[in-house]
């Protein structure tokens, strides 16, 4: 077998006890000679300590008679307009909490609800890439030949101005594109290439209420989403690249597109 | 007794500790574990022999957990809130705590729910990976990335609490 790169991931699952054991040796290795990724997973190691300390005391607790009533089946059951409202005092506690921590989880949502937005932008993305960015004859609807026509189609069907990033300094040229649909809206897919045949994608989609970006892949070796969600928009650029080289190049497509927005 | 009640009072413990972590408040989150096991009563029938009363149980009480949540979200009921959220605000009633406890308790409520359910399903409540997107509903990867969110959230939070403890030290 041959040694693979760890990340940050790996500490999740070590911690989690994902990680399978054969490559134990090779991550604690790894952990040895990256002293700030050491210090992230001890940090995380004492943080779950506290959390399962803080709640320990819960399970020593007897248990209320009202839940034992239930299940004997001895509690009237009650009517809908009865039902107990814990709902209200955990969304008081997500306002309070965003008020307690100076606005610091305010760009989420009104109750701190995690809206699945960006994980469905990401996920939509990295879809649309391995089944297109893999057909040789079909990958666009509009080939870049065709390049003011694709951006006026697109960008007419997606509700924003796009301009296809000029991604030469890169290394990647522009395909072409198609119209996905995301959701209940439409998404614009534009296809790059290297000399190598290496293909990126571009995921771009109107239509976004929070502000946010990040990376997401959703499988082991396969390819990584970098998206940014802002208001009115949301883009990913999706590819199997090393993770430097997909954020160097996510950067100055954003920026082109941005430019492009306002432009 | 049957067998099927004995195991659901078996679990109650671990119910009432997933639901202390989701809504910190001991009574909010007694109403939700009594809600839940009112639903699964209800549903004795749906559950499979062989199927795990704790993922039964888990699946719905998460479900109960957000789909709540998601309906107060999309309604704007907030508000209303202010009326009621005296109740919320009342430290936990009975519960002693020390400062750090405390500290990660609140930490871990200022995070989103779903990073704060999938966090506590697989760091406090020790279900694998596969078994928390189970009854999470939601693909491994979302799972993992949630968890990565979730501590990471969690750690600056933390982070931030002590630098204004320390503040405050100084202020003095």
């Amino acid at each position: 077998m041959t040694p693979r790169d760890f990340s940050e991931r790996d500490i999740h699952m070590t911690l989690d006890g994902e990680l399978p054991g054969d490559e134990r040796v090779a991550y604690d290795a790894w952990l040895d000679a990256n002293p700030e990724m050491k210090v992230r997973s001890a940090r995380y190691v004492a943080d779950r300590a506290a959390l399962r300390a803080a709640f320990a005391g819960v399970l020593d607790e007897p248990v209320p008679a009202r839940l034992q009533k239930i299940v004997f089946g001895e509690a009237p059951v009650k009517t809908a307009a009865l039902r107990s409202r814990w709902w209200l005092a955990a969304a008081a506690a997500a306002m309070l909490a965003i008020g307690g921590v100076g606005g610091y989880v305010a760009g989420i949502d009104r109750l701190g609800l995690e809206d699945p937005a960006e994980d469905q932008l990401a996920e939509q993305a990295i879809a649309a890439h391995v089944i297109y960015a893999a057909e040789k004859r079909h990958a666009v609807e509009v080939p870049a030949s065709d390049k003011d026509h694709l951006q006026t189609w697109l960008s007419n069907r997606v509700g924003l101005k796009l301009v296809a990033p000029d991604l030469a300094a890169e290394g990647f040229q522009l395909v072409g594109g198609r119209l996905l649909p995301a959701g209940e809206s439409k998404a614009a897919m534009l296809l790059y290439e290297d000399d190598k045949g290496e293909r990126i994608s571009l995921f771009v989609t109107a239509e976004s209420a929070e502000k946010a970006k990040g990376t997401y892949g959703s499988e082991e070796n396969g390819p990584e989403a970098v998206y940014w969600l802002d208001k009115g928009y949301g883009c990913a650029v999706v590819g199997s690249l090393p993770r430097a080289q997909l954020t160097a190049v996510a950067k100055s497509a954003y920026s082109q597109l941005l430019a492009g927005l306002a432009g | 007794m049957d067998e099927k009640k004995a195991a659901i009072l078996g679990e109650i413990p671990r119910l009432r500790r997933y639901a202390r972590s989701l809504l910190r408040d001991r009574d909010s989150a007694d109403d939700l574990v009594q809600d839940c096991l009112e639903r699964a009563l209800v549903r004795l029938d749906n559950w499979q022999t062989g199927e795990s009363p704790r993922r039964w149980l888990f699946t719905i009480m998460h479900h109960l957990f957000i789909d709540q949540m998601r309906k107060v979200n999309r309604r704007g009921e907030v508000a209303m809130l202010p009326l009621e959220a005296g109740e919320a605000q009342a430290a936990p009633a009975e519960q002693v705590e020390n400062i750090a406890s405390r500290e990660i308790i609140d930490a871990l409520q200022a995070i989103s729910p779903d990073r704060r359910a999938a966090l506590v399903m697989v760091a406090i409540e020790g279900f694998s990976y596969a078994e928390a997107a189970n009854i999470l509903g939601v693909p491994a990867g979302t799972l993992m990335s949630r968890i990565a969110r979730g501590r990471e959230e969690l750690r600056r939070l933390l982070d931030d609490t002590a630098r204004r403890r320390a503040i405050r030290i100084v202020e003095k």
